[in-house]
């Protein structure tokens, strides 16, 4: 599924809605196949470069959401853990907590065999310790999971950025390239 | 690639994909700069609370655990702070590797590209 380097040009023609870029392998037949002059070929994939711009700027706030979720849900983990650690050990959890900015109370959790986990929404619901844990351990797991394919996305969208940078400067190069030498056939 | 005089390397498509491959360890390296000066922050954060923990001499120690500070014994809190002293600095260890590899990997990259599209390239940092 990681877009790796495929073996032959065109070997991956898309990835989850974002289209690869394709390689040129000769400016001239590339700009005659497409019926493009130079400064529509330019500005095509200026276009181009640029869409796949927005796309890594959206895949990147993506990425910034799920890289925030993750050491969260890990927090939780480690609560329910130390719970559960009280609990087998018959005492009560004393913890202080903040009530207000600057403002903080004490707790003492005795023989909990519940907690209640913020689902989002406005939505709270009470699980057992060990619910918590698999719900929780779960969410990790598909968080971790969307950030693999997230962080292949992004991969795959900055590959398809080069390539098109890459051929918008092989087509002005061979702009350059033709000026000079109808230049140099004009002045022989 | 910057403004050549017109008469440069054909580019192929193992070219575009080393240049592609230069691109991912150069992000790479970028990210892994920001997480090594993170968990070298993590890393001298824990010394501090090792050092306060000796200094100070109460039995109970409130300890950090996601948005609350637990009471615990003291002696559960040293064994605690060893135990993420550990894994941060094996962690530290671990993207120090990475770096290396990366760095290594793209003087590779370099050698090939300069080599074959000398001046016609320019993979330094701006």
């Amino acid at each position: 599924m990681a877009a790796a380097a495929a073996s032959t040009p065109q070997g991956v023609t898309e990835r989850r809605g974002i289209p690869a870029a394709s390689f040129v392998e000769d400016v001239e037949s590339y700009l005659r196949q497409a019926r493009l002059d130079v400064n529509s070929g330019l500005a095509f994939l200026q276009e181009r470069l640029q869409q796949y711009k927005i796309v890594e700027m959206k895949l990147l706030a993506q990425q910034r959401d799920l890289q925030a979720k993750i050491p969260d849900i890990e927090k939780c983990l480690d609560i329910v853990a130390s719970l559960q650690v009280k609990k087998a050990l018959g005492e009560a959890l004393t913890a202080d907590f903040e009530l207000s900015e600057g403002i903080y109370s004490r707790a003492k959790i005795e023989d909990t065999d519940s907690v209640c986990l913020w689902l989002g929404a406005n939505i709270m619901l009470e699980y057992s310790c060990d619910e918590a844990n698999a719900l929780l351990k779960k969410n990790l797991e598909n968080a971790k999971a969307s950030l693999e394919v997230l962080v292949a996305d992004l991969q795959f969208s900055r590959d398809q950025q080069t390539i098109t940078q890459v051929t918008i400067a092989r087509v002005f190069n061979w702009d350059v390239h033709q000026r000079r030498s109808k230049q140099a056939t004009k002045e022989t | 690639m910057q403004q050549g005089d017109g008469t440069e390397a054909q580019v192929t498509w193992e070219d575009q994909q080393n240049i592609n491959r230069f691109g991912r360890l150069n992000n790479r390296l970028h990210e892994l700069y920001d997480e090594i000066k993170l968990a070298k922050e993590t890393n001298e954060n824990l010394d501090d609370a090792g050092n306060e923990l000796i200094l100070s001499d109460e039995d109970v120690v409130r300890f950090q655990i996601g948005e609350v500070f637990a009471h615990m014994p003291r002696d559960d809190v040293e064994t605690k702070l060893e135990q993420m002293k550990e894994d941060a600095a094996k962690r530290l260890e671990r993207l120090e590797e990475e770096k290396e590899s990366i760095l290594a990997q793209m003087a590779e990259l370099k050698k090939i590209l300069y080599g074959k599209f000398k001046d016609a390239i320019n993979l330094e940092e701006d």
